[in-house]
């Protein structure tokens, strides 16, 4: 493993991680502080089936159904997988576009193993990540009145890193096996993306019900960890998902030229 | 020579389409030499020398450094080889220090004197942020890390690109001192003057394709001068063209400019039948060797 190039890559994200990571746990405790005097009152809206599908069921009577519509449909993927892939095209296909790559891969490191030690230091931001989470939601659920237990908030931000860990893995599958910094962050947000809507739409279709199982999003938060605790099955799939994608990463910038 | 070559390479081919890339190398470069490889852009240097370092993979053909083949032993190529690319660049947030930290680290380290002594040879601002340096600045931190864990081999892809001329002393200094420890330096530019002073041998590309190897002082042997005649009427190039030696006459109004081999004698003489205004010797340069190589044998 190339510690060296962790480190680096860690240099190069802090700033971007504890910002986000700052912001998120700002959000999560503004929004905690706000359900007590808005939640009663959105909650009772008439959203449309669609939409709250898209929001985690809209159920924002609940302090649960608050956050899981406010962060785990909405601000906590945004962030976490925003930071994953920006994060993971900037250490592969970035630096290559940016010809610093090569004079990197000059330098006695194989280039999977340089590939991975990109990986694992995506993982911390990642982890990072999730941990801010934790923290906002433990602060802001609390100041919200309370409601959700400290075991079903470590169960979402566990399903959350997941995703942030599949979705970042995507990204460095893109980047370094093709070297294209706008293919690797176009198709991995595109995947997020499509994964959000179809893990919304999908269900409210019966005949298109099953795909949902190809959206992230339904490893991440189909079984609802904030009131159903830790899916084990989900957190298989998307961790299996982000190993293989990181194994292709790998491989595929073994066998190709780099591009600058 | 009898010693191995420290760089071969063998049909070395890397094919672009459309005539791009590199076809056929036969290179041997030995122990303690300097080399260069001159060429104009696009005509396949950088894409040897990224060939050599395993940046990207040959259609045909192999190479060796140092024994080892290029693509199943880079490792222990890039272990013991310096590199400088073309178009260098470095982290822009970084400094220069944290850089150098990285490149040596990824090497498991290099020796502080000798890092440091580089640093203080050129002068270089290892403090300030890289997107700060100016390209001749930057420059400096790339020959640093190049040289400075003492490799072999050293592969610098056009390394005097930026540099101040007192700069470029230094460097050139340093070229000797390396050459003299016996270390091998390959390196490419695409001009002439840039090289001369420093390398024993050098190769022709052109194209993708090595259009002579041989020693600076027999290049010259047989390289063409040229003269630029300004006259006090429009002339015709054509009274040049024929005249014994001469390889080309072109004009522009009323300065022909006649390049030749050999003693300028019949083109001077041909001159002063008209009347002269001023005659400006050009001094040798790529372009007059291209121009004999190119010219003497187009079909290769």
């Amino acid at each position: 493993m190339s510690w060296p190039t962790i480190k680096m890559a860690l240099r190069l994200r802090w700033v971007s991680t504890a910002s986000g990571g700052l912001g998120l746990i700002a959000v999560l405790i503004v929004v905690g502080a706000l359900f007590p005097a808005v939640g009663h009152t959105i909650g009772k809206l008439n959203i449309p089936k669609g939409v709250s599908q898209l929001l985690g069921g809209a159920d924002y009577g609940t302090i649960t159904g608050w956050y899981r519509s406010e962060i785990g449909s909405i601000y906590g993927p945004l962030v976490i997988g925003g930071l994953a892939i920006a994060g993971a095209v900037a250490a592969t296909a970035g630096e290559e576009e940016d010809r610093i790559l090569g004079l990197v891969l000059a330098h006695p490191v194989e280039r999977a193993r340089l590939v991975a030690a990109k990986a694992i230091a995506i993982a911390v931001v990642v982890l990072a990540i999730a941990l801010a989470t934790w923290a906002g939601m433990v602060v802001g659920v609390a100041i919200g009145g309370g409601g959700i237990g400290l075991g079903h908030i470590s169960a979402f931000c566990l399903q959350l890193a997941f995703f942030g860990l599949a979705t970042g893995a995507l990204a460095i599958a893109l980047g370094a096996g093709t070297g294209r910094r706008s293919l690797a962050a176009g198709g991995a947000a595109g995947v997020a993306i499509v994964g959000w809507l179809i893990n919304g739409f999908a269900p409210l279709v019966g005949a298109l019900d099953w795909l949902k199982y190809l959206s992230p999003f339904y490893y991440y938060a189909g079984h609802d960890p904030l009131t159903g605790g830790v899916d084990v099955g989900g957190l298989v799939v998307l961790g299996v998902v982000a190993l293989v994608l990181t194994a292709l990463g790998m491989a595929g910038i073994e066998r190709r030229d780099l591009r600058a | 020579m009898t010693a191995p070559a420290v760089i071969a390479t063998s049909g070395l081919t890397k094919d672009f389409g459309s005539g791009r890339g590199l076809f056929g190398l036969d290179l041997e470069i030995f122990q303690g030499e300097v080399f260069g490889f001159l060429g104009p852009n696009g005509a396949g240097k950088s894409t040897t020398l990224r060939l050599l370092l395993d940046l990207i993979k040959p259609t045909a053909g192999s190479a060796q450094v140092l024994g080892f083949d290029t693509t199943r032993d880079s490792l222990a190529i890039r272990r013991r080889v310096g590199f400088l690319p073309g178009d260098l660049a470095l982290y822009p947030k970084l400094t220069g220090r944290v850089v150098l930290d990285y490149f040596a680290a990824l090497r498991g380290g290099v020796d502080r004197r000798v890092r440091d002594s580089l640093v203080e040879r050129f002068d270089a601002a290892v403090d300030r942020p890289v997107h700060e340096l100016s390209t001749g600045n930057r420059q400096k931190l790339g020959l640093i890390q190049a040289f400075m864990h003492e490799p072999e081999v050293l592969i610098l892809d056009e390394p005097i690109a930026g540099l101040d001329p007192l700069v470029q002393q230094s460097f050139h200094g340093l070229l000797g001192e390396v050459s003299a420890a016996g270390r091998t330096v390959f390196l490419s530019s695409h001009t002439l003057s840039e090289v001369e002073r420093v390398t024993h041998r050098v190769a022709i590309l052109r194209e993708g394709r090595v259009v002579v190897v041989d020693s600076l002082e027999n290049l010259r042997k047989v390289a063409v001068q040229r003269l630029e005649i300004e006259f006090a009427q429009p002339m015709d190039p054509r009274d040049f063209q024929a005249l014994p030696g001469v390889k080309d006459a072109t004009a522009t109004d009323r300065t022909v400019t006649v390049s030749f081999e050999g003693s300028a004698d019949a083109v001077v003489k041909a001159a002063a039948a008209h009347e002269v205004l001023a005659i400006r010797p050009r001094e040798e340069d790529l372009e007059d060797i291209f121009l004999r190589y190119y010219r003497a044998e187009p079909e290769k």
